[in-house]
């Protein structure tokens, strides 16, 4: 098996802005740097120079050659954005890759036989990936690098060469093929070298002579010789997805038209690598140089498109950009797979999506403001605890918990909420008698006072003196006697 | 008996009682064994009577507790509890009725005690009287016995402990402890 793959996107700019515009699939596409009549032309699509357009030209003297040409601005971003796709994809095949350049890399097949299955197989599912991010890819396979990436730029979709081949493939592709320096070029023109066979056929040493270290590396890509060491591609986090406009978008419906096209190219690429998210970062450029960001923080880890569109839209109908829009990223934020259950040991906790889905019913059902985890505040008060969003914590038992001998009981308060006022008659200050609902109850016993207050210091001063009182209808009950309203009310009863 | 036999996987538990008897406080108390070994539990309160500063005296770990105020409505908290013990993770799920609570119909119970056996939760149902009738596993009546209050004579200043009785009134349930009938005494230390 040849060990190494090299996977070729042809006019890799073009192919960058068809994979975000597919409608440009099929129609000549020139991409070009500069403005007006300084406007050149960086890439043009294969249906582009069968029109006889060429990079160099000017945009001006490419339209006349082919009126119906569609031209796109360069865009650093959205070549940026392929060039990472397509080693994403790439490394969904073999962990070894190689970034070669913008729209090539290398892939090391060794040991992937026993994975995959043989060469053709490997290069089939190379291609399936690639595709999979939205990118036209050739593909050739030899066993050295220089000789796999020649095969793929060969014209076929998939050239395999065989092992111990590669000097008889390579002595028939042309000179040109090769990205020489001009003066070396010339020479070479000049001695009557038209192919790779003819080059390798030169006296290796005398070649050195004459044209340096030029000569000689040209010498071994001719030979099929590997000169670099194997670089291995060490991919960084780099989940983003931009669009520049060429026109400003002020309304909210185009654009989310194109912050939707932004997300299904990262959703894509997500996909691939079996990657969820737990936010999204927004960022769009303003027709006046600012920027306007927004961050979506999702449920739930999810790569859903349609979710996150919707996500994003809410967001932007509750806070719009502050003028018009003229380029659009999207950034988003891997989750941390959390394991569920926490630990073998542990027990299991409802899984991020069903706990989600629940508490967006439940909000639904009693509303937002009752539903959540307690939460003491740092406070004397009796009534001092807030609401704050259920977070399923990560299960980690409390020491003790498995202890053979359980801790008591303790008696416990169903509180009143609020506080319902009664009357209570006293008897040298404490509790004789209370009437709740209109109905008396005599007193049996009582104990109390306790003294409390707190934040005398500011307008919500409280005091008051709490009484725990045993009734004649059997309810054991705690009073508190307001010291500031001069007034007695029902906190609870013990239950 | 251990509190935390009141609470079974995947069965309805009735703690039943008048205002006072002590059912609240046992039913904390197994909330407290429940959060105390990592798991999830919910209290659906339709009264709002749920006490989260006792509770976490109690030693609650109120974190892993979702608490659902009704407002009042046992609608919302049956629409509540019948969300809840559908979603597996939760290993305890609270219902407080309130203290006037119709009985439940046949339905709504056998439907809750089918999800329950599905997703091993342990339902808690706290009221004044028992509502779920033959859905329920295990069903307990709590009556308070004695308060006993602490301090110098002959005023007493402080509420030391109540005693209450939890008598079985239906165990499908083979533990010889928990037969119908058995009466068990809990002090709850105040």
């Amino acid at each position: 098996m040849s060990p190494f793959a090299c996977a070729w996107v042809p006019f890799f700019a073009v192919a960058a802005f068809e994979r975000a515009e597919p409608a440009l699939v099929e129609r000549p596409v020139v991409v070009v740097r500069g403005h007006g009549a300084a406007a050149r032309v960086a890439e043009a699509s294969g249906a582009a120079r069968e029109q006889g357009i060429a990079p160099g030209m000017t945009e001006a003297e490419a339209r006349a050659r082919c009126p119906l040409i569609v031209a796109r601005a360069w865009c650093d971003e959205r070549v940026a954005s392929a060039r990472h796709a397509l080693l994403e994809a790439a490394l969904t095949v073999s962990p070894r890759i190689e970034d070669g350049g913008p729209g090539i890399v290398h892939v090391d097949t060794a040991g992937l036989g026993r994975l995959v299955g043989d060469t053709r197989a490997i290069v089939d599912r190379l291609i399936r990936q690639v595709r999979a991010v939205g990118l036209g890819v050739c593909v050739g396979v030899a066993a050295s690098r220089t000789a796999a990436r020649l095969a793929a730029q060969a014209g076929a979709r998939v050239t395999i060469v065989p092992p111990g081949g590669e000097r008889t493939f390579l002595a028939a592709v042309p000179l040109a093929a090769l990205e020489l320096p001009a003066d070396v070029a010339a020479t070479f023109a000049r001695w009557g070298i038209r192919t790779l066979g003819e080059l390798a056929a030169l006296p290796r040493r005398s070649l050195g002579d004459r044209l340096g270290a030029a000569g000689l590396r040209a010498h071994d890509v001719a030979l099929g010789l590997d000169r670099e060491p194997f670089r291995v591609h060490v991919p960084e986090p780099y989940w983003e997805e931009a669009q520049g406009l060429e026109w400003e978008i002020a309304m909210l419906e185009p654009l989310l038209v194109v912050i939707e096209r932004v997300l299904a190219r990262l959703c894509d690429r997500l996909g691939v690598v079996h990657v969820s998210v737990d936010g999204v970062d927004l960022e769009l450029t303003l027709a006046s140089g600012a920027t306007h960001h927004r961050a979506i923080a999702l449920a739930y880890p999810t790569r859903d498109l349609r979710l996150m569109r919707a996500l994003i839209a809410v967001d932007l109908e509750a806070h719009p950009p502050p003028s018009a829009v003229v380029g659009v990223t999207v950034r988003a934020r891997p989750a941390v797979a959390r394991p569920t259950p926490a630990g073998l040991w542990q027990p299991p906790a409802p899984a991020h999506r069903d706990l989600a889905v629940l508490l967006t019913r439940l909000t639904e059902v009693v509303g937002g403001d009752n539903l959540g985890a307690p939460s003491l505040l740092d406070s004397h008060h009796p009534d001092a605890f807030t609401l704050r969003p259920f977070v399923a914590p990560a299960a980690v038992a409390t020491p003790g918990a498995h202890e053979d001998r359980e801790p008591e009981p303790r008696v416990m308060l169903r509180r009143k909420q609020p506080a319902a006022a009664v009357e209570v008659e006293t008897t040298g200050g404490r509790p004789r008698a209370v009437a709740s609902d209109g109905r008396w109850a005599r007193v049996l016993a009582c104990a109390g006072p306790w003294r409390m207050s707190g934040e005398w210091w500011d307008t919500r001063a409280w005091a008051r003196d709490e009484w725990d009182v045993l009734l004649a209808d059997t309810r054991l009950c705690r009073l508190a006697h307001d010291r500031l309203a001069d007034h007695w009310q029902l906190i609870g009863v013990y239950d | 008996m251990r509190t935390s036999a009141i609470v079974a996987s995947g069965t309805i538990t009735e703690l039943v009682g008048r205002a006072s008897s002590g059912r609240t406080s046992v039913f904390i108390s197994c909330l407290r064994d429940v959060t105390a070994r990592g798991a999830l539990a919910a209290v659906v309160d339709t009264d709002h009577v749920f006490d989260p500063v006792g509770a976490g005296r109690a030693g609650v770990e109120l974190s892993r507790v979702l608490w659902v105020r009704c407002g009042h409505r046992l609608d919302r908290a049956l629409r509540a509890v019948d969300l809840l013990v559908r979603c597996p993770g939760f290993a305890l799920v609270g219902l407080d009725t309130g203290d006037v609570t119709p009985r439940l119909a046949l339905g709504t119970a056998y439907r809750l005690k089918l999800a329950v056996r599905r997703t091993g939760t342990a339902l808690v149902v706290v009221s004044g009287h028992r509502v779920v009738g033959s859905g329920a596993t295990l069903a307990f009546a709590a009556c308070r016995r004695d308060v006993a209050w602490t301090g110098p004579r002959p005023a007493p200043s402080r509420l030391e402990a109540v005693e209450t009785a939890l008598e079985v009134l239906r165990a499908r349930t083979p533990v010889a402890e928990l037969r119908p009938g058995a009466v068990h005494r809990v002090t709850l230390r105040a």
